[in-house]
């Protein structure tokens, strides 16, 4: 058998009482009320197989439903429905060292965690001195945990979780934690335990560590499978998820603020508008095709719609393109195009087309503004309401913009 | 495979030993006097009643051995209420690991329930001291005999913990509940009185509570030298087995859903 972990058709639902029934009077007045609650459905019908010797990233928001996941897997909880199918037995880390206790010196826990974590007086001994040069935590071994950093505690207690050495590792987010040089150790000690023939799952937000290390991935958005497949694909696809969960927000907020200026000034808006607007803000790629999402790269075209209800002489359009976090990228307007429109009366649309972009992966938003020929009055100015996104294959760069470059050594 | 299930019972026994060994290291911990609090409190507990009940109310008085019994029947008391309670609130005292990690889950009731046991044992230097002191001496056989009795007690707590513990993450007005109830059970079993002393309809039905037969009956071995009689026992082994065997059944529904309900 070549699987791992195979799922099939798994579903997982929790009731969530309204008010949450703790004591005998809280059960004995319910009796004669309605009792009410909602069922929350954590996982929605999964299939998903994981093969041996895999290093599988799950990815997810939080209440995607991650945990649950792991939860089963681990056989914490019982599926409702489905079957969970795992072949060999599972060393579990869903925390820092399970019953790890903060009273009792490093080495007491080393002998708690490892006991809980199945192994045997045996196997404790033959592997103390490993697991203490591993986390590195010697001088410290007889303090008491609670004197340890946080960064310490993870040490030891994957020192443990690592040395339990079962055929399935099960982590989630407790990488974290530790410093950049202990990430890499633990990293390093998940190939090795992935050459040894056993299976790695990763639970993180971590996409880069996820496109470094997995082979596969899998991300969860409410409850269901969202992408699963290659960990670069499936990073991306959660980098893109969070980045228009993040546009929403933004777009939300720039709404609410025009809406506050538009309340505090109620005279000035709108009375431009009604001369000449941009009605419509589209992206398209060269063959007309209206998208969001384009490559490094692509020829990308910015068309704004506009209207108006008099004719206006060499009218003015700008567009401006920043970047997610704000960063200025570029602002070209036609006041100084010899393409420019002359005169625009009524509707049409006029297109910034951008020749094989230079832009990096991310989103960018786009403020489009109307003005009269010397930029002197505004008709129209729409701020950071729209925005697309750059995927790109190579992620060698990081910034904003690619730059076409080789390095070249004097002989 | 059965191979691999000895392999599995053998880490096991070494969880609840570690688990248990955990527990009776933090009880009192941090305490000045440490583990010595374990014998001193049914010690305190035991002045108190024998003063209040030979000198003040004066029954003590016509009763054999009545310091013996009552400091015998106090220490077995004390063995249950510490150890259903630990038991009632395993899961909940140990959530962390509970809700972490896959293991059986009555281990987790085991290795609280154990934490009783051990604090009972180093109690029982204060049992022997008395022994020792009032010159009673019981044979090898009854002293084997009230060890029988003894693990009939943890019988009783484990079974009780079986059915409590998961009942405990629902209602968790159960801890408060059981705390009256053991008072009241207290003075219903022949601890501070012996059971002679009580006219002879009221036996049978201090006899129901099976905590009341088995301190009766180890006082009877241990201070009187005699031997209840086999029909008795007839009686006690079929109330502890079936309340056993109730309380299985009922953890084996719940087992299943305790993580979640923590």
């Amino acid at each position: 058998m070549s699987n791992a972990v195979q799922v099939k058709n798994l579903s997982k639902s929790f009731k969530i009482p309204h008010e949450k029934l703790e004591t005998l009077r809280g059960s004995f007045v319910s009796i004669f009320k309605r009792k009410t609650h909602e069922t929350f459905k954590a996982l929605d019908n999964i299939s998903f197989s994981i093969k041996k010797g895999e290093f599988f990233g799950i990815l997810g928001r939080n209440g995607s439903g991650k945990s649950t996941l792991l939860k089963i897997l681990a056989s914490i909880y019982e599926p409702d429905k489905g079957s969970v199918k795992i072949n060999g037995q599972i060393s579990p880390f869903l925390e820092l060292g399970v019953g790890f206790n903060p009273e009792l010196s490093g080495r007491d826990n080393i002998h708690l965690n490892a006991a809980i974590l199945g192994l045997t007086p045996d196997q404790i001994k033959r592997k103390f001195d490993q697991i203490v040069a591993f986390s590195e935590l010697e001088r410290f071994l007889d303090q008491k945990l609670k004197n340890y950093s946080s960064g310490m505690q993870v040490r030891l207690a994957f020192s443990v979780a690592i040395h339990a050495d079962k055929d399935i590792l099960l982590m989630d987010e407790v990488l974290a934690v530790g410093d950049s040089n202990f990430q890499k150790k633990c990293l390093d000690e998940f190939n090795k335990y992935r050459r040894a023939g056993k299976t790695v799952i990763l639970v993180t937000h971590d996409t880069d560590i996820v496109k470094k290390y997995c082979d596969q991935a899998l991300l969860l958005r409410k409850g269901r499978i969202k992408t699963m497949g290659s960990a670069r694909q499936t990073a991306n696809e959660y980098i893109f998820q969070n980045m228009s969960d993040e546009e929403k927000r933004l777009f939300e907020q720039v709404e609410s603020q025009e809406n506050q200026r538009n309340q505090l000034s109620p005279g000035k808006s709108g009375w431009l508008k009604d001369i000449a607007k941009i009605k419509k803000i589209e992206f398209l790629n060269p063959k007309g095709k209206s998208q969001k999402a384009f490559q490094t790269g692509d020829d990308i075209i910015i068309r704004l719609h506009y209207q108006t209800r008099q004719p206006i002489e060499k009218p003015v359009f700008g567009v401006s393109l920043d970047a997610g976090d704000g960063t200025h990228i570029v602002g070209p307007n036609t006041q100084k195009s010899s393409r420019a429109p002359k005169l625009i009366d009524g509707s049409g649309f006029v297109d910034l087309v951008i020749k094989e972009n230079p832009l990096n992966l991310g989103l960018y938003f786009v403020t489009a503004g109307l003005f009269n020929k010397d930029n002197t009055l505004t008709y129209d100015f729409k701020s950071k309401k729209h925005s697309f996104k750059i995927i790109t294959i190579d992620e060698s760069q990081d910034g904003p913009i690619k730059i076409n470059f080789y390095w070249k050594e004097k002989q | 495979m059965a191979e691999k299930n000895i392999k599995n019972r053998q880490n096991y026994s070494h969880l609840i030993w570690t688990l248990a060994k955990t527990d009776f290291k933090m009880r009192y911990h941090g305490s000045v006097l440490g583990y010595i609090w374990a014998i001193l409190k049914p010690l305190f507990l035991f002045l108190i009643l024998n003063f209040v009940f030979s000198q003040v109310i004066g029954r003590g008085a016509g009763i054999p051995h009545y310091s013996l019994q009552l400091i015998t029947g106090l220490i077995l008391w004390n063995f249950f209420a510490e150890g259903t309670m630990a038991g009632l609130t395993s899961f909940i005292s140990k959530a962390n690991i509970v809700t972490k990690i896959y293991f059986p889950r009555w281990i987790v009731i085991i290795a609280s329930t154990l934490n009783s046991l051990l604090v009972f044992l180093a109690s029982l230097i204060i049992m022997i001291g008395f022994f020792i002191f009032y010159g009673v001496h019981p044979s090898p056989v009854e002293i084997l005999t009230a060890a029988f009795y003894i693990f009939g007690i943890y019988i009783l707590i484990f079974s009780f913990s079986l059915i409590a513990a998961p009942l405990y993450l629902k209602f968790r007005d159960l801890a408060q509940i059981w705390e009256v109830l053991t008072q009241a059970l207290f003075f219903a079993a022949p601890i501070i009185y012996p059971l002679s002393i009580l006219p002879e309809k009221y036996h049978k039905l201090v006899l129901l509570n099976p905590m009341g037969i088995l301190i009766h009956y180890s006082k009877i071995v241990l201070i009187e030298h005699r031997f209840p009689g086999f029909d008795n026992h007839l009686i006690l082994i079929t109330l502890v087995l079936s309340l056993l065997a109730a309380g299985l059944i009922f953890f084996n529904k719940k087992e299943k859903r305790i993580a979640e309900n923590i």
